[in-house]
Order: C-alpha cells, then sequence, then structure tokens
C-alpha cells in the first residue's frame, strides 16, 4: 500500500484541516479562553505543517511511487490476503452474535488457512482445535462472555 | 510477593510466550505485549507488570535467534547485528554467536535493573516535588525526543505522534467536559479504548503484513545446543570494556523517552565500531559489535523503566503500554507509587532479576528448540494470531465495536509501516497526550493564563529549555554551515 509522499502529505494537510474545521462548534472557556478546541487545533495545525512539509519533499524527489503500486495493487496476492484478513474481522462482528464464538471463529480460521493454501483437511482440523482452545482460554479461565449463538454451551 | 505459585506460572508462562515470539520473525516485542495486554487487563497490577516485564526481557534476546540462522531479526532490536551474526553462522560459529548472544543478553540485562534500582529511587525524591509546570515540560520533551533524537525519519514520525495525540483528545474534555470527535458513537465518550487500540496497531497490522509476504516459510539452520557455551567466556573477558560500555549506553538510551532497545543496538554498534580495532571485520562476521549490541539492547528494557515509574513517561513503546494498562486499573505511575505501593516498584526489580537469571538456562532452552520453532508454519500462526487478537479486544467491554477499532487500528498500522511512518510514536501520544494537555491546562488556569509562569521554577525553565532545544536540533545543519570558514 505504498504511496507517493506527496500523496501522505496531502491527506495529512486535509486531515488537519477537518479537525480544525470539526473544533469550530466547540465552546470556549469562561472569560473566553480557549477551552476543548485548544489542543485539537494545536495538533491539526501542526499536522498540516509536517503534512506540508513532506508533500513538498515528496514533490522535490519527483516520488510516482503510486503510479506504479495502484494499477498492481489488486493483482498482489499479499493484498488480496489482507483483504481476507480485514474480512475475517469483519465476519466476526456481523456474524459472531448469531453464529456464536465457535463457529464464527472456526469459519474464520479455515478460510484464512485455506486462502494460504493448506490442505482443507488440516485447515480444519487445526481451525476446530484452535477455537476450541481459544475459546476455553477465554471463555472458561478468563470469564469473558463469548456469545454462544447456535451452539448454546 | 513474588513466590506465590500465581506470579511464578505468569513468570514460566510469559518467558516461554516472550522467547517463542521474539524467535519468530515479523512477530516484534511491541506485538506480544499488545496481545499480552488482554491478559493483564484481567491480572492484579503486580503480577501484569510482571508478566510484562518477563516477556520484553526474553523476546528482545530471542529475536537473536533468527538473525543468526536465517538472517532475519526476531525483533527489531537484533537488527543491528544481524549481517555479523548470520556471517558468523556460516562459518560455523552458530553456536558461539548464540552462546554470546545469551550471556550478554543476561549481563546486560542485570546490569540495567542494578541502575535502574539505584536510579528510579533517587529521581522519585526529586519527582515529589515536580508541579504541573514540570510535568508539562517532561511530557513535552519525551515527545519531542521521540521525534527529533529516536527517530531517523522526524517528520513522519511527528505526524505520527500528532495522530496518537489527537486520539487522545477524543472523548470527554478535561475542562467543561464537552465531547470531541465522539461523533455520537456512545463508545468513544471514554476516549479510544486503549488495549483494541494497541492490538489492532501492532498485531493486526503485523498480520497484514505477514499475510502479505511471498515467503511464508524460512530454510533453518540446525545448531548444536551443547556446545553453545563453549568459548564464550573467553570472548566476553576479551571484549569486557565493551560490555561495560554498552551496559551504560543502554541504560542511557533507555532512560530517554521513546528510544527503545533497538535504537540503544545501533548507537552501542556505531560505538563499537569508531573505538574496535577491527573495524574493516564489521558486517562481515566480527563478534564484537554482537557483545556489544546485545548487552545494550537488554540494559535498555530496564532503563526504559525508570522515567515510566518515576514520571510516568513510556522510555519505549512497550512501557508506553504499560502505562497505559496501569492507567486502565488506576494507578498511576509516579513518585507517590514509591511511597503509597512500593511493592509495585519491587515487583519491578525482582522481575527483572529472576528474568535476567532465568535467561540463560531458558535461553539455551529456547536456542536448542529454535529449529522448531522456525518451523512453525506461518500459514497456520498468522490466522491463530488473528483471532487472539479478536478475542482479545472483544473481551475488554465484551464489545464487537472494539472489534471494528482494532481492525480499524490495524489498517492505520499497516498503512502507515507502508509508507515509513513509525507507529511507535502514535503510542506515545496516546498515552502522553492527557499528561501533556492536562497539566497544560492545569497550569494555565491556575496562572490565569500566564505562559510566562512556565519557566518560573528552576527545574521547569532547565526542562522547558531542554525541550526547546530538541526542536532546534534540526536546524543544527544549517548553523553548523554558517560557522564553518569559507574555502
Amino acid at each position: 500500500m505504498k504511496i507517493s509522499d506527496t500523496l501522505v502529505g496531502v491527506g495529512f494537510v486535509g486531515g488537519g484541516a477537518l479537525v480544525f474545521a470539526a473544533t469550530l462548534t466547540y465552546p470556549p472557556m469562561d472569560g473566553g479562553h480557549p477551552g476543548p478546541a485548544l489542543f485539537p487545533r494545536i495538533i491539526a495545525t501542526l499536522m498540516a505543517g509536517f503534512g506540508g512539509l513532506v508533500a513538498v519533499r515528496g514533490v522535490r524527489a519527483r516520488d510516482a511511487t503510486q503510479e506504479v503500486a495502484w494499477r498492481e495493487l489488486f493483482r498482489n496476492p499479499g493484498f488480496i490476503n489482507a483483504l481476507f484478513v480485514l474480512a475475517g474481522g469483519g465476519a466476526y462482528i456481523t456474524l459472531a452474535d448469531w453464529l456464536g464464538f465457535l463457529l464464527t471463529g472456526t469459519l474464520v480460521l479455515f478460510v484464512l488457512m485455506w486462502r494460504l493454501a493448506v490442505p482443507p483437511l488440516r485447515a480444519g482440523v487445526v481451525a476446530v482445535a484452535l477455537t476450541v482452545v481459544v475459546h476455553g482460554l477465554f471463555a472458561k479461565v478468563l470469564r469473558v462472555p463469548l456469545p454462544a449463538g447456535l451452539l448454546w454451551w | 510477593m513474588l513466590a506465590s505459585w500465581k506470579v511464578l506460572a505468569v513468570i514460566a508462562v510469559c518467558s516461554a510466550y516472550g522467547l517463542f515470539v521474539g524467535a519468530i520473525p515479523g512477530l516484534t516485542a511491541t506485538m506480544a505485549a499488545a496481545l499480552l495486554l488482554p491478559f493483564t487487563f484481567f491480572m492484579d497490577p503486580l503480577p501484569a507488570l510482571v508478566a510484562m516485564v518477563t516477556m520484553s526481557a526474553m523476546a528482545i534476546f530471542a529475536g537473536d535467534i533468527p538473525a543468526a540462522l536465517v538472517r532475519i531479526p526476531g525483533t527489531p532490536s537484533s537488527a543491528a547485528y544481524t549481517d555479523d551474526s548470520y556471517a558468523l553462522m556460516k562459518q560455523g560459529k552458530a553456536e558461539l554467536v548464540l552462546g554470546v548472544d545469551v550471556v550478554t543478553s543476561a549481563i546486560g540485562g542485570l546490569f540495567g535493573a542494578v541502575v535502574l534500582m539505584i536510579a528510579a529511587p533517587l529521581l522519585a525524591e526529586v519527582a515529589l516535588r515536580f508541579t504541573s509546570f514540570e510535568y508539562f515540560w517532561l511530557a513535552a520533551l519525551g515527545l519531542s525526543a521521540t521525534v527529533m533524537i529516536a527517530s531517523t525519519a522526524p517528520l513522519k514520525a511527528g505526524l505520527a505522534l500528532l495522530v496518537g495525540l489527537l486520539f487522545s483528545t477524543v472523548g470527554v474534555d478535561i475542562t467543561l467536559g464537552y465531547p470531541r470527535f465522539t461523533f455520537g458513537v456512545t463508545e468513544l465518550l471514554n476516549g479510544v479504548n486503549f488495549i483494541p487500540a494497541m492490538i489492532g496497531l501492532f498485531g493486526v497490522s503485523e498480520v497484514l503484513r505477514n499475510m502479505g509476504s511471498a515467503r511464508l516459510n524460512l530454510p533453518v539452520a540446525t545448531v548444536r545446543a551443547e556446545a553453545i557455551f563453549r568459548g564464550v567466556a573467553r570472548t566476553l573477558w576479551r571484549y569486557k570494556v565493551n560490555m561495560a560500555r554498552s551496559g551504560v549506553v543502554g541504560v542511557f538510551v533507555g532512560i530517554l523517552p521513546g528510544a527503545g532497545a533497538d535504537i540503544a543496538a545501533w548507537i552501542a554498534y556505531a560505538i563499537s565500531r569508531r573505538f574496535s580495532r577491527e573495524p574493516e571485520k564489521f558486517g562481515k562476521g566480527a563478534i564484537e559489535p554482537i557483545v556489544d549490541a546485545g548487552t545494550a539492547n537488554n540494559a535498555c528494557l530496564a532503563g526504559d523503566w525508570v522515567p515510566a515509574l518515576v514520571f510516568g513517561i513510556p522510555g519505549d513503546s512497550i512501557t508506553a503500554i504499560v502505562i497505559g494498562v496501569l492507567f486502565m486499573k488506576g494507578l498511576r505511575p509516579g513518585p507517590m507509587v514509591f511511597e503509597q505501593q512500593p511493592q509495585l516498584i519491587y515487583a519491578v526489580y525482582i522481575s527483572f532479576i529472576i528474568a535476567n537469571l532465568l535467561m540463560v538456562p531458558l535461553g539455551y532452552l529456547a536456542i536448542k528448540a529454535s529449529s522448531t520453532m522456525l518451523r512453525v508454519p506461518r500459514n497456520i500462526l498468522m490466522p491463530a494470531i488473528l483471532l487472539f487478537c479478536i478475542v482479545g479486544s472483544f473481551a475488554i467491554n465484551n464489545s464487537p465495536f472494539d472489534v471494528g477499532l482494532m481492525l480499524a487500528m490495524g489498517i492505520l498500522g499497516y498503512f502507515f509501516e507502508a509508507n515509513g511512518i513509525p507507529v511507535a510514536p502514535i503510542v506515545l501520544g496516546m498515552v502522553l497526550g492527557p499528561i501533556l494537555e492536562q497539566n497544560f491546562m492545569v497550569s494555565m488556569i491556575k496562572t490565569n493564563w500566564d505562559v510566562i509562569q512556565f519557566f518560573s521554577r528552576p527545574a521547569a525553565l532547565i526542562l522547558g529549555f531542554l525541550t526547546i532545544a530538541t526542536w532546534l536540533i534540526p536546524l543544527a545543519p544549517i548553523f553548523r554551515a554558517r560557522g564553518a570558514p569559507a574555502t
């Protein structure tokens, strides 16, 4: 996910501006002294300043990284693997309450290991075993109320 | 207090955990600390501190193992001498390298622990007299040092620090109780939850990076464990001055806020080359830099705890994580802890001593098992780590929101590292931000917004001067060029 320093710098300048704008509605303290807005505004200003310097440095170095990176990004299996990781986390958030931790955890592990070329049988066995171990550690030892879902134990 | 079976079990388990994580390339000591967080959250403060100290000491040593065997440092603190370690392994001296690694790590760690035990109480006496002015400048100095001194890319480190400071402003502000950057989300009223954020930044981002790597399994050399300590005593006696010097370097770097074991190792390596009689051998299979840097990085660990215990200012990202956990338990590291809860301080001291004494026998076992550890299939390890990250984040508040926060932080960490923006300053910003803002606002309010008062006390004046001097470091080359005589 490498992009040019110019884009990174511009992104931070924009971010700083957004943060500053968000503080415009914050109330001042008694006597008109700055209150909740002070620190975020200092941070926003410095962020825009540092971002600007990074952007200028990127322009001077004629950094053309983003031209190469974007074109090849979706052809990169490593990037696709990373998307699978994020999808795994997203799957937990959306499915865990319905399916429960044991089923969701097993599913996420199995899909990720399958994606990384682990043979399906081994992936299935390891996914089940690992999920049961993690469940035992957190739910039984640390007494974390993991969602039961379709399995009631 | 450390003799209870519970604490001894924590030491044993965390030693094994630290050795395992440190020995696997791609899994850093900071990541190990982040993954340990959910467990320490459920522990009492004393075993939580013992767990972190033991784990980090073992992990920093264990990073030397893959550095020698596969030329990939297990943790960044081993990067400085990876080339020398691997070259010596190719010459058939893997056992000597690993033996020197484990013994210098133990010696460096013990030296650092002794300095910690002497320096911390002395500094605590000074810190008792500190007011909001001194604490403000101390936090500012820590943040400035992180960016200007401890980083090779100050601009980008500064950006990361500012992101961390911004995260620290999320939630209810300390002056008017006004909600900042919560966007109507109830879970954000108490701020960005520290544990899922750390797990995301250091755990999930590493998983994303490793899953994106083409090389998932590593070819590994085998080590003859029975020969590990052969020749070590002779080597260390030959370089005894180096060890003493590097121990001092490591501790001083550790005391500097934001500078961790990796910085200590590089500085010790550079000093070693500067004073060596055979500098041309460095990088090609010299044992001397391994002695120096191996001592310095473990000595630095104890040094990191000096500002953390005395002032609540983290010395590195691991102590930043520990301080965050202590805050969550309602404990505020600082001089009052020395008076009100000295058992926690003694627990840190004794943990360092025990961990470094155990390092030699446990390190021997880790070296013996290194071939097996390094062959753990990463295509199983990475999904397993992700599951731990998900459950660890969920466990804090039983909230899926925290899992989402973890993922968002993971993406942020992954993107930052891919673009050369270090992630560690984010942690420092999140931990020091509240200290900085609170002490600034308290100082301003009590002096009726008179900024001059920030320099009114001698200690505040010195700390303020040091902070401003740190900001001027980037301008030093300009002044030097102007001062140079024309040719």
